[in-house]
């Protein structure tokens, strides 16, 4: 079993995204920098699933519901003005955050750490901010897609099992 | 004879992803959003495949799967398995429950063909079996009302290809100027859970295109919708003649 802090979790989860927007969105999207200007001001949407056994943890993948809409539209093969409302985008990024939660997942199995996997839950709105605290690691990740960014921010500590 | 799909999954977005890679097929595709409702569905209607998704709420797919080998006359239908979990432990665990083949999501429509194809034969749709043949047979016109007529048999797979052609169609005479629409239940006995979501989805979209709907059915039908929450405000009226007239 290797330890919590020597798991290579950025090189997951960027291996990761870049295979999930690729596959079901068919974009590339590549690591970035963070810019918060991006985020100021608009309405956000955050997909997370979490996972608990031996090692606890919880994965938010956090983006703006305008990005958010033009993913939705490209996974469902429709226009966006075809999208009916909130339910459709949650459920993609639900679904989204289940596979590169369920990849996460599946690595940390691996790797010692057997883990069960939370079905995803949504939260959106506008000038909120996420903050959780005893954490074994955090690891702030960003990715750009032309105009677009996104955030996924990854929780981990040892659990009780 | 069309092959009879029934897609097991929570996600709407699967659901969509797993019904557009059939389309070119000749296929009859049914859906569950949990293993309850696929359990009941393969029951009622034994499909010749089941795409079934493992983290499902009140029902996952592993022990539905456990369900399905139990029962004698459903334990020999192929099951493909999807997961968003690659692990070893995880790919063993599904691979010994005896299902036909899995997939790691993410994945593309095309590699679910191509693994179906390996085992079961998939006939390209003909051209009777088109969208616009279903969109005579179920949207028929009458001057400035477009109707819904909705068949007695009501089938999964029926309530699908609605509600596939309910947004579409609706864009369409809305865009055209006609602005009253009918949904024809009066062939309908009974009121399930798959008619009641599609009439929340029709007056939905009704709404936002600034369609006026009137439903029109039988006594006891309008009395099964009222009985509803969701539905006890929808218009109902017992003819067509009625409804035209309270617009």
């Amino acid at each position: 079993m290797e330890k919590l802090d020597d798991l290579d979790v950025n090189g997951f989860i960027s291996n990761t995204l870049i295979d999930v927007f690729d596959t079901m969105v068919s974009m590339e999207v590549a690591p970035a920098k963070m810019d918060p200007k991006k985020f100021a001001g608009h309405k956000l949407i955050i997909g997370s699933v979490g996972f608990a056994g031996k090692v606890l943890g919880n994965i938010n993948l956090l983006l703006t519901y305008d990005f958010a809409r033009i993913i939705t539209a490209e996974i469902l093969g429709m226009e966006e003005d075809e999208i009916e409302g909130d339910e459709e985008v949650n459920d993609v990024l639900g679904e989204l955050s289940n596979m590169i939660g369920g990849d996460m997942k599946s690595r940390l199995c691996d790797a010692g750490f057997p883990c069960e996997l939370t079905i995803p839950s949504i939260t959106s709105g506008k000038n909120f901010k996420v903050e959780s605290k005893g954490w074994a690691r955090h690891e702030s990740l960003a990715f750009k897609q032309e105009n677009y960014m996104m955030l996924v921010e990854v929780y981990i500590k040892n659990g009780n099992n | 004879m069309a092959l009879r799909v029934l897609t097991v999954d929570d996600s709407k977005t699967i659901r969509m992803i797993v019904k557009k890679a059939f389309k070119p097929y000749d296929c009859e595709l049914m859906e569950a959003e949990n293993g309850v409702e696929g359990l009941s569905t393969a029951t009622k209607e034994k499909p010749d495949l089941i795409i079934l998704d493992i983290t499902m709420p009140v029902m996952n797919g592993i022990e539905m799967l456990d369900k399905l080998k139990a029962e004698s006359a459903l334990k020999n239908i192929p099951v493909i398995m999807l997961t968003a979990e690659s692990g070893k432990d995880n790919v063993m665990k599904i691979v010994k429950m005896g299902v036909k083949d899995y997939m790691v999501k993410p994945f593309k429509g095309e590699q679910l063909i191509d693994r179906v194809k390996s085992f079961l034969t998939l006939e390209e749709k003909k051209e009777g079996e088109s969208d616009v043949n279903k969109i005579k047979k179920y949207f028929p016109a009458d001057e400035d009302v477009q109707f819904l007529s909705i068949p007695a048999k009501l089938t999964r797979s029926v309530i699908v290809d609605i509600e596939g052609l309910v947004n579409p169609k609706l864009k369409e005479i809305s865009k055209a100027g006609i602005k009253k629409f009918i949904i024809n239940l009066i062939q309908v006995e009974q009121v399930n859970v798959s008619l009641i979501k599609l009439l929340i989805l029709a007056a939905k979209v009704c709404k936002s295109l600034n369609i006026a709907y009137r439903i029109v059915c039988t006594d006891v039908l309008q009395n099964e919708l009222k009985g509803f929450q969701e539905t006890s405000a929808f218009p109902t009226h017992t003819s067509i003649e009625d409804a035209k007239a309270n617009f």
